[in-house]
C-alpha cells in the first residue's frame, strides 16, 4: 500500500493495484479489469481534484476508454518534470527513480499504461539525438483528440479591447513562470512587453492577481483561460481578439502514449478515441467543461 | 574508547563497539574543534578538513615512499537498492565515522572494525522532483549532534549516539521546486545551509539556524531584490533588501523568480570572519530575456555569520547565458607578495576561470583560465570581468519565432563546467592548487519542437562533446601565484571526485573508473591506484588513530555526468553503480 500511495493519489483505487506494477500489454490490461491512465496532477481543466474525485477533459476521455474497454479507470497522477521526454521516462516506459519502496524492493516501478495529453507531433516524435539515435524510441505517440493554441483574457475595465498584444506595451500581464508565453512576452518585439510581463506559479494564480487588480490581462492556453472565464463567469473578463505574431507554435496537437512494445493497446485505446472525435462526444466533452474545442489538424483536413 | 583486537567475532564486536560508544565520555564537536580540524589530526569534524576548505592534512606517515604499500583495511557497504551517486565526504570523531548516503541516508561507522552503529533514512515524501541525481555531500556535527540536509529541503539533527532525530526543520518548500544535498556549514554554534533548486522560478538564500535548537537565526535571500530577515529574541526584523532594491540588474518582475541557488554550501574563514557562499545560474535560462547582470547570480558571495548581511559580492559570470553557475567553493590562503601577506580565497569557476580574490573585499588580484580551451569570453578585465564572444552566446528565442531550429553555438566549457561541485585542494607545502577539470564543449541551441505539460515550449538542445579523444578529466597542479600549470594528470572519464592534499607530498583522488589515486604532489608522478569496485564521486579523506594514518572515501558512482546523454554517454555507459565507504592504512611494521 504504501509503495501505492507514492504515486497514486487515489487510495480507493490503489487497492486493485496491490502488486501490480510497470506498463502492461494489451491482455494483461483487459484480464486485470483496469486501464491505468496518466494524467498531470492538478493541472484544471484537463486533469485535477474535485471534491476529491478525477475530474477535467482527460479524465472524461479516460473513462470513456476504461468503459469501451470493458474494464475499470484507474487514474495515474503525473508530477510533471522538466519537459515532456522526462514525463515520458517517468511515466510511460522506464519509471522513476525515486519510485522505490525498502520494503518491496524488487517490485517493479509504476507506470501509465496509457498517457493522455502527450502532444502528437512528428516533428518530435522522429526526434535525433547528436549520434543519430531516435530520442523517443521507447514510446508510440498517437491518437490525436485536441487542437491547443494560445489566449488572453483582459480586464475591460482596464483594457477597452486587445486587438494586437502592442496594447501590453502600456498595461500589465500574466503567465506562468517558465512556459512559452513567458518566453513569448519577454523576448517579442525586441523585448518592449518584458517589463510589463508578470511571472506566477500557475494559470490559476495569474487570472487571480487580475481580479485583484494587480495584471491587467493573462496569457495562456485556449483551454486553461477558457477555464479561468468560465468558473468566474463575470462579463468583466473578456477573451482577446488578438493573434500572436512571432510566436513560433501557435497551434498544437495533443494525443496520448504508450510505451512502443505495447502498440495492440494503443491501436484499441485509438480505435475508442477516434470514434469519439468524429461522433461529436469530445467536443461534447469539452463544451461541458466550458471550452472550446477545435479538431485535431489530421481531422480538419479530412474535412 | 579503547583498542580491540580484529579478530573477534562480529557479533561480539559489533556488540562492544555498540557499549563502548554508548559508555564513553562524550566530548562532543565544539566550535573550537571544528576550527583547528585542519590541525587535529585525529578527527575530521568539517566538511573541507577545515572550514577554509583547503583539504589538506598535515599527516605524513603516508607519504611518497609509503604510499605503495597502503591496502584497505575494511569496506562499508550502504546496501539495499539505492545504489546512486555517492558525493559524500565522511567525518570522523572519537572512533566514529558518519557518512551520508544516497537517497538521504545517514551512516554511523565504528572506524575500528567497519561495523555499523546506526543507520538513520529520511522518510521522502511522495512526488519529490530533485533535479541532478538524488546525492547527498555530508554532515556537519556540533556537540552531540549529526546535522544534514535532506532532499525534501528538511535540516535534520540527529543524536550522534543513537541516531535518533533531534530536531527537523523545513529549509524550503520542496513543493516549489527546493531541495538540500549539500553539506552544512558549521560556525559558533550556527548550521549555515544554502538550497538547491531547479528553473521552477526558486529564489536562492543562505540561512543561518541554531545548531542546538534548530531555530531560524537569519535568512539572506542571493537575488537582489528581496528583503532579509535575522530573529531577534524569537522576533523576526527586517534586515535589509538583498543588492538594496528590486530591478537594478534584472528587467520586469524577472527578480521575483530570479534562481541563483547556492546549492553547493559554502566555507568559512575565521580571520576575516566570513562566510563564502556561491550563488547558481539565474533563470529563466535564456540571457536574452533578462539583459542586465542580474545580481547576485553565478557569484561568491562574502557573508556575515553574525548578522546574514552581504559584505561583498563577485560575480564571475554576469547576464549568464550558459548555466555556469558560481557555486563553486571558495578556498581561503594566505601568501606572500613584495614582502606583504595576501589574505586570498581561490576558486575555479564552471566558466574556465581560476580566480584569486582578496577575501577580505573581494577585489580581484588575478584570474587565469585553468582548462586548455575558453570559447565563450576572450579573457577577464581588470576588475576580473569576463569580455565576451558574443558569437558563442546561446541564441535569442526570438530568433526562432519561425518554428525552426536555432543556430547553434560551440561553447567551452559546456555547462558541466570546467570544473563542477568537487572539491580543489590547497597545499599549504606546495603553495599549489590541485583542480580536478574536465575539457570538454557544449552544442547549444534554441529548441522549438519542444513540450512542456502539454504545452508548447521552448527548450534549449544541447549536446555536450568531449575535446580529446583520449581523455576528459584533468587533474592539475596549479600555483595560484602566477596561473601556471605545474603538472597534470589525464582521465578518459570525467572527473567528478574530490581532491586531498597532505604533508606526504601526495595528492589524493578518485576517479569514475573506480580508481582511489595518490600522486606525488611535486611532480604529478601517480604512486598508487586501487580499484574499489565502483566509481568514485566523493571526497577523500585522513586522519590517525592509535598512531596510524588512515585514509578513507566513498565509492558509488553516479551524479550529474550520467544523466546528460551525447558523446559523453559512451565513455562511461559501462560503469556500475555502487555504495560503499572504503577505508584504508599502511600495515602495522
Amino acid at each position: 500500500m504504501k509503495r501505492c500511495k507514492r504515486h497514486l493519489a487515489l487510495a480507493t483505487l490503489c487497492l486493485a493495484a496491490a502488486g501490480q506494477v510497470d506498463a502492461r500489454y494489451y491482455d494483461e490490461v483487459i484480464d486485470s479489469g483496469y486501464i491505468r491512465i496518466g494524467t498531470y496532477r492538478d493541472f484544471p481543466p484537463y486533469s485535477f481534484e474535485q471534491d476529491n474525485l478525477p475530474a477535467g477533459v482527460d479524465i472524461e476521455v479516460g473513462k470513456r476508454i476504461a468503459t469501451a474497454l470493458g474494464v475499470k479507470l484507474q487514474v495515474h497522477w503525473i508530477i510533471p518534470d522538466e519537459n515532456l521526454g522526462d514525463d515520458l521516462r517517468n511515466h510511460v516506459w522506464k519509471g522513476h527513480y525515486l519510485d522505490k519502496d525498502p520494503d518491496t524492493p524488487l517490485a517493479r516501478k509504476t507506470l501509465a499504461d496509457v498517457m493522455m495529453r502527450v502532444p502528437y507531433d512528428r516533428d518530435y516524435a522522429y526526434m535525433r539525438e547528436s549520434t543519430g539515435e531516435l530520442t523517443n524510441e521507447q514510446v508510440v505517440l498517437f491518437g490525436p483528440y485536441q487542437r491547443e493554441s494560445w489566449r488572453i483574457a483582459y480586464d475591460s475595465q482596464k483594457i477597452d479591447e486587445v486587438s494586437t498584444v502592442a496594447v501590453f506595451q502600456y498595461h500589465p500581464i500574466g503567465t506562468e513562470v517558465d512556459s512559452l508565453p513567458a518566453f513569448y512576452l519577454t523576448s517579442a518585439f525586441a523585448g518592449r512587453l518584458r517589463k510589463n510581463t508578470h511571472h506566477f506559479p500557475s494559470m490559476p494564480a495569474a487570472f487571480s492577481a487580475m481580479k485583484q487588480g494587480n495584471v491587467d490581462a493573462v496569457m495562456g492556453m485556449r483551454a486553461e483561460v477558457d477555464w479561468q472565464l468560465h468558473q468566474n463567469s463575470d462579463s468583466r473578463y473578456k477573451i482577446g481578439e488578438n493573434g500572436f505574431p512571432m510566436m513560433g507554435k501557435q497551434k498544437w496537437d495533443l494525443g496520448m502514449a504508450v510505451k512502443q512494445s505495447y502498440r495492440q493497446l494503443g491501436y484499441a485505446v485509438e480505435e475508442v478515441v477516434d470514434k469519439m472525435v468524429r461522433s461529436g462526444e469530445m467536443e461534447k466533452i469539452y463544451q461541458n467543461y466550458g471550452l472550446t474545442y477545435e479538431k485535431p489538424g489530421l481531422y480538419q483536413v479530412v474535412e | 574508547m579503547s583498542k580491540f583486537g580484529r579478530g573477534t567475532g562480529f557479533a561480539i564486536t559489533a556488540l562492544v563497539a555498540g557499549m563502548s560508544v554508548a559508555g564513553m565520555s562524550w566530548a562532543g564537536v565544539t566550535d573550537k574543534d571544528i576550527l583547528n580540524d585542519q590541525m587535529t589530526t585525529d578527527d575530521v569534524v568539517s566538511n573541507g578538513l577545515g572550514p577554509k576548505g583547503q583539504r589538506f592534512s598535515p599527516l605524513k606517515r603516508v607519504n611518497t615512499d609509503t604510499v605503495k604499500d597502503l591496502r584497505p583495511v575494511w569496506s562499508f557497504s550502504f546496501g539495499g537498492e539505492k545504489q546512486r551517486g555517492q558525493e559524500s565526504q565522511p567525518m570522523v570523531k572519537d572512533g566514529v565515522m558518519y557518512v551520508t548516503g544516497s537517497y538521504s541516508r545517514v551512516f554511523a561507522i565504528d572506524v575500528k572494525t567497519g561495523d555499523e552503529l546506526w543507520q538513520y533514512d529520511a522518510r521522502l515524501p511522495d512526488g519529490i522532483m530533485p533535479c541532478c541525481d538524488v546525492i547527498n555531500r555530508g554532515v556537519a556535527l556540533f556537540g552531540d549532534l549529526v546535522i544534514f540536509g535532506s532532499l525534501d529541503a528538511k535540516l535534520i539533527a540527529l543524536n550522534a549516539k543513537t541516531g535518533k532525530v533531534v530536531w527537523k526543520k523545513k529549509v524550503a518548500d520542496y513543493k516549489a521546486g527546493y531541495s538540500l544535498t549539500a553539506a552544512p556549514l558549521l560556525v559558533n554554534g550556527k548550521v549555515i545551509t544554502g538550497v538547491s533548486g531547479g528553473e521552477f522560478g526558486v529564489v536562492g538564500k543562505v540561512e543561518a539556524y541554531d545548531a542546538k535548537t534548530g531555530k531560524l537565526v537569519w535568512s539572506r535571500p542571493t537575488v537582489e531584490g528581496h528583503m532579509g530577515y535575522i530573529w531577534k529574541d524569537g522576533k523576526k526584523t527586517e534586515n535589509g533588501i538583498s543588492g538594496g532594491a528590486p530591478g537594478k540588474t534584472w528587467p520586469g518582475d524577472l527578480w521575483k523568480t530570479g534562481g541563483a541557488a547556492p546549492w553547493l554550501g559554502g566555507t568559512y574563514d575565521p580571520d576575516v570572519n566570513l562566510l563564502f557562499f556561491g550563488t547558481g545560474n539565474p533563470a529563466p535560462w535564456n540571457s536574452h530575456l533578462r539583459p542586465g547582470d542580474n545580481l547576485f547570480s553565478s557569484s561568491r558571495l562574502a557573508i556575515s555569520p553574525d548578522t546574514g548581511k552581504i559584505v561583498w559580492h563577485f560575480q564571475t559570470t554576469p547576464n549568464d547565458g550558459w548555466d555556469y553557475d558560481g557555486v563553486n567553493e571558495v578556498v581561503s590562503f594566505d601568501y606572500k607578495a613584495n614582502g606583504k601577506t595576501i589574505k586570498a580565497a581561490g576558486t575555479a569557476d564552471r566558466n574556465g576561470f581560476f580566480y584569486v580574490l582578496n577575501r577580505e573585499n573581494g577585489e580581484f588580484i588575478r584570474g587565469f583560465p585553468f582548462v586548455d580551451e575558453i570559447t565563450w569570453a576572450k579573457g577577464l578585465d581588470k576588475n576580473g570581468r569576463p569580455i565576451y564572444s558574443e558569437a558563442h552566446r546561446p541564441g535569442n528565442p526570438a530568433a526562432s519565432a519561425d518554428g525552426k531550429k536555432g543556430k547553434s553555438i560551440r561553447a567551452v566549457p559546456s555547462f558541466l563546467g570546467g570544473k563542477n561541485w568537487m572539491p580543489v585542494s590547497y597545499s599549504k607545502d606546495s603553495g599549489l592548487f590541485y583542480v580536478p577539470s574536465n575539457e570538454w564543449a557544449m552544442d547549444i541551441w534554441n529548441e522549438p519542437v519542444s513540450y512542456k505539460k502539454g504545452a508548447a515550449y521552448l527548450g534549449a538542445g544541447f549536446t555536450i562533446k568531449s575535446l580529446n579523444e583520449d581523455y576528459i578529466g584533468v587533474l592539475r597542479a596549479i600555483d595560484p601565484k602566477t596561473g601556471e600549470e605545474k603538472w597534470r594528470y589525464k582521465n578518459y572519464a570525467p572527473l567528478w571526485g574530490g581532491v586531498l592534499s597532505t604533508a606526504g607530498n601526495l595528492v589524493f583522488m578518485g576517479n569514475p573508473e573506480g580508481y582511489l589515486m595518490a600522486f606525488d604532489a611535486k611532480s604529478g608522478e601517480m604512486k598508487y591506484k586501487f580499484n574499489t569496485g565502483s566509481g568514485i564521486v566523493g571526497s577523500p579523506i585522513t586522519w590517525e588513530m592509535d598512531g596510524e594514518q588512515y585514509i578513507s572515501v566513498v565509492s558509488g558512482w553516479g551524479g550529474a555526468v550520467p544523466l546528460w546523454g551525447g558523446e559523453v554517454a559512451k565513455r562511461i555507459k559501462h560503469l556500475n553503480q555502487g555504495g560503499s565507504v572504503w577505508t584504508f592504512k599502511l600495515p602495522e611494521s
